[in-house]
This record gives C-alpha cells, structure tokens and sequence, in this order.
C-alpha cells in the first residue's frame, strides 16, 4: 500500500515561513480531507510532495519514495494542482495524448478518464471554449490517466456546478473504496464534510490537526438537544431543576404560523436527545419538536482556529461554540 | 523514464498548438517572400552581392524562427502548465533535453525548406543577376540558411526558460535582430561580428571581409544558443516550478 509521508517538511521563501515542521501521514482506502484557510501551506505542501518546489528541509515520501525517483510517476501518482495547465489553443484529448506519451500510457487511457469525468463529448474541442468546471473536469482526467494508487487534488470542486460537486463527492468516496490514498485540499468546510473521513488541519504551514474527522467534530463541537414544547416556561424550569443549561432561541423560519402557543426553540447543551425526551415527556409536556444536533465541521474548525489565532478578536461572549441550529 | 516517450510527448505538444505550427510555416513564407522582395530591387548597388539577396529573407524569417522557439518554451510557462510537465516527467534535465529537441529538429527541417524557397524564389526574382552564384555555394547556404535558423529558434528557447517569459524573451531578441544589428551592421571587423545573428549570418554572403568564415560563424551562433540552452537548463533544474 502507498501512503504520502510528510517529515518535518518546511518551505521558506525568503523571510516568509509557508510550511514549518510539518509532519503527517496520508494512509490508503479514505479520504483525507487537507484544510486549512487561504494561505495555509496546503498547496505548497502539495507541491513538495509532488517534487515541483525544493523543500527548505525535511522529506515528503510517496510509498516511501521521493516523487522524483519514480519511473513514469503519473502510473503511481495523479494530481490536480491548476485547472489552467492545459494550454488553451490544445483540445482536451490533445492535452491528455501528451500527458499519456510521457508516460508511455496506452491511448485507450485518454478516451476513458475522458468518458469518466464527463468529457468525451466535447474533447475535439479547444480547451479555451471550457468552462472552469470543464477545465476542473479536465485536470482531475489528468490526474486519474495512469489509474494511481496515490490522488492528490488540489481544490476539486473550484468552478463545479451543483452535480459536478455531487460528482465530485462519489468519484473520491469511490476512489478511498478501492483502497487508494486520497489527499483533498479545501477551504470549503460544508464540501469536505460530505466526503472526507480523516482531517489534516494546517495554519500558517503548521501542522493543527490530524485525526477522523468524526473525532476533531466531537472534540471541538459539544453535542445539544433542540427541543420545543407548548410551555417554554416550564420546560425551562424542567431542565434547570435537572442541571441543563437551555437558552432560548428566536424561531427564524416559521414566521409566526404555528399558532400553538410555544415559546422559541430551546438549545440544551451537553445533552443527549434520549435523556431530554424521556425528561420531557416524564414531566408531560408535549413534545413540539426534539432533535440531535451534531457540530459541524466548519463549527469545529472555526473553533480550532480561532484557539490558534493569538491576537484574534475574541467575541463578545466567551462561551464556547455551540452547534447551529439547522 | 524513457528519453523517447518524453521526446514524443513533447513533440506531440508542437504537432498540436496552433501558433506553433504557424510558426513554421511562416519561417518558410517569410523568408522566401523576402528574398524575393529583395531580388525586385535592382539599384545597382557597387557591392552587389547576389547570394546574400537571395536569403536576405532569413532577416525576418529568423523573427518566425525566434517567435516559435519562445511560444514553445513560453506555453509552459501559463496557468501552471510547467506543474503537469514537470509531475509527468520529474526529470528536469532529461524533460528540457526533449524540449531542445523538439524544438530544434522541426526549426532545422523548415530552417532548410527555408533556404531551399529562398534561393528559388530569390534566383527567381534576380533573373540574370543570379548567375554570380555557383551551385554548391548556393546549396551550402541553404544548409548554413537552416542551421542558422534552427539555432534562433533554440537560442530563444533557451532564453525564454531563463526569462520564464515568452514576452520578455521576444521584447529583447526581436528588437536586436531588426534594429541593433542593422544600426551595427556596416561596422564590421569589430566585436559586432561575433553577435549571434551577424555570426551566423557570414554564411549567407558571398563576398566575406570579416574574421569569421562560414562555418566558423555558424559556431560562434551555436556558442551564444548553448549557452542560452544552458542558462535555461540551470533555471529549469534549480527554480520552483
């Protein structure tokens, strides 16, 4: 199996530090999900891996191997860095046949990643006449070329429309199935919620996170229950006799039709859906409305950055993060 | 990897860009048009030479060649082209060999073409006033006249992966070869003679006054192209892509 190995890379250009000491390890069959904001190191990390930037120290290692020891690397490793790398005046098949000629790939090659991504209809055509999700399309064709055990891709979903990021989302959960190492970078939290199962989270080219995402959620984001009744207050007081902490929220959506007589949505935090139903039903109130609510990516990694930023403007109130209401 | 399935590769790249393809045709139209415009021209000039009007083309059939040798260096050079190249052959050395390569043997098979429609085309025009050239001197030129203009080509390529900038390659070699050399060209016999194009230009006279013989400034053109080729060779190998 082939994984990225990341050790103690770091890439200065000039005084400016873009990647500093980082270490992590992308493992084969999931989908890492690569975060960080713009600016982070995520793509320059990507460049060292693929033997584009010399590092200022310290290896980046694909099964073990430097990328530019390897023969034909595209048959081990396919990467997506800049939807912009095909020439303009060359047709999509054209940009690929060359790819695929440097690497000895056999020309059937070029006709299939084209029918994969969705091209094949267009491919005689010059690639100026694209989209930017044409191009996107294009470059993860490139990538795919010589069936890698490694993906690396660089913003995917840049310029896709709705079912080019639903696309997207299947082609990488398929491509951890069938066991390769895929490394996804993103800013977008929402995207790489829906298709990454392990995080690595850079700030400022330091290493922040790197676990299941599962995990980073839960650690940052603390679970709640939504809970609505007739009676708000006495639903307050309930959960206060039995040590909850609940605020109430606005209604935002309903505009007033309900016409049932209820307060606003109650967040109870540090809670668990199955304690706060039989509590509530116990006290025989009815039950408007309960739900779980799982923190969400962006909730936790705003929160992990916001831990990291030193001089960041704190918020008014010092409470931590609490889950959005969906 | 392979040297040849990278020169394919890269030759595959010229075979499929437009403007490149253009080029080469254009360093032949050019060249052979302007030989003839010159042949028309019959002002009795004292130091008439007939060989050189037969390829007083190459002048501006050498800006084709320059324009071409820069685009196909110049291409890899947008939008993170040099990225994809690069990740498919991490080989930097070896990669700009095939480059060199398929860029220099398409420039030297037109760069001949060139001469062979030149001195057609510029006897054509002479008329009687061709006659001063002899046959293997005129097929000398021709292969001095594809020389020459194959080593523009890769004296601009080589620049340009220097300069990382087809513009900026084009902005200093065009002006040269129309202007510098023109204003410079009467003052023979100084350092003027070993620039790359007056050089590799003594081929295509045939009266001679200079230092430098056919051949030997043919070399002194293909000096100035390899370093050019190294330049961008050491750029290539040592800079971030």
């Amino acid at each position: 199996m082939t994984s990225i190995d990341v050790q103690d890379l770091t890439k200065e250009y000039g005084a400016t530090r873009a990647v500093d000491r980082l270490t992590f390890r992308v493992e084969p069959g999931r989908v890492t999900g690569f975060l960080g904001p713009n600016g982070a190191g995520k793509s320059t990390t990507m460049r060292l891996v693929l033997g584009l930037d010399r590092p200022t120290s310290g290896s980046a290692t694909l099964g073990g191997r430097a990328y530019v020891t390897l023969e034909e690397p595209l048959r081990h490793v396919g990467a997506l860095l800049d939807a912009g790398a095909a020439h303009g005046s060359r047709t999509a098949r054209d940009h690929l046949r060359v790819l695929a000629a440097s690497n000895r790939l056999p020309g059937r090659r070029v006709d299939e990643v084209l029918e994969e991504v969705g091209l094949a209809p267009v491919a005689r055509r010059r690639v100026r006449t694209y989209s930017l999700g044409m191009r996107q399309r294009l470059g993860i064709a490139a990538a795919l070329l010589g069936d890698p055990r490694v993906v690396l891709l660089d913003e995917p979903s840049n310029g896709l429309d709705p079912e080019g990021i639903v696309w997207i989302r299947e082609l990488l959960r398929r491509l951890a199935r069938e066991g390769r190492t895929v490394l996804v970078s993103s800013h977008l939290m929402n995207e790489t919620a829906s298709f990454a199962d392990h995080l690595v989270v850079l700030g400022r080219g330091r290493l922040l996170a790197d676990m299941p995402m599962r995990d980073f959620i839960h650690a940052r984001v603390e679970p709640s229950v939504r809970v609505r009744t007739t009676d708000g207050a006495v639903l307050r007081d309930l959960l206060a006799r039995h040590g909850y902490d609940a605020v109430e929220r606005e209604d935002r959506d309903d505009g007033g039709g309900d016409g049932d007589g209820s307060g606003g949505r109650w967040i109870v935090r540090h809670a668990r859906v199955a304690d706060i139903g039989r509590l509530v039903s116990g006290a025989g109130l009815p039950v408007l409305e309960l739900a779980a609510l799982d923190g969400t990516l962006e909730q936790a990694y705003l929160d992990l950055t916001a831990a990291e930023t030193e001089f960041a403007a704190r918020p008014a109130s010092p409470s931590p993060i609490r889950p959005q209401e969906v | 990897m392979a040297f040849a399935s990278v020169l394919h590769s890269e030759w595959l790249k010229v075979r499929t860009l437009r403007p490149l393809v253009a080029g080469l045709v254009l360093v032949v139209v050019v060249t052979a048009v302007f030989s003839a415009l010159a042949g028309l021209d019959d002002s009795g000039d004292a130091d008439f030479d007939p060989l050189f009007s037969a390829f007083f083309g190459v002048a501006f059939g050498q800006v084709a060649a320059v324009t071409f040798g820069a685009q196909a260096v110049s291409a890899e050079f947008r939008g993170g082209a040099l990225r994809a190249s690069l990740a498919a052959v991490p080989r930097r050395g070896r990669w700009f060999a095939a480059k060199a390569v398929a860029v220099g043997v398409p420039a030297l098979a037109v760069g001949l073409l060139a001469g062979c429609a030149s001195l057609a085309a510029g006897t054509a025009a002479l008329g009687d006033r061709a006659d001063g050239i002899g046959r293997a001197e005129g097929l000398c030129a021709v292969v001095a006249c594809g020389v020459y203009l194959a080593l523009m080509a890769l004296l601009a390529a080589g620049l340009t992966a220097l300069l990382r900038s087809g513009v900026a390659t084009l902005g200093i070699l065009v002006p040269f070869l129309l202007l510098v050399s023109f204003v410079v060209g009467d003052m023979s016999g100084n350092a003027a003679d070993l620039l790359p194009d007056r050089a590799g230009q003594v081929a295509l006279h045939g009266t001679r006054d200079g230092l430098l013989g056919p051949w030997s400034g043919l070399a002194v053109t293909a000096a100035w192209t390899a370093a050019a080729l190294l330049a961008g060779t050491w750029s290539i190998r040592r800079r971030d892509a």
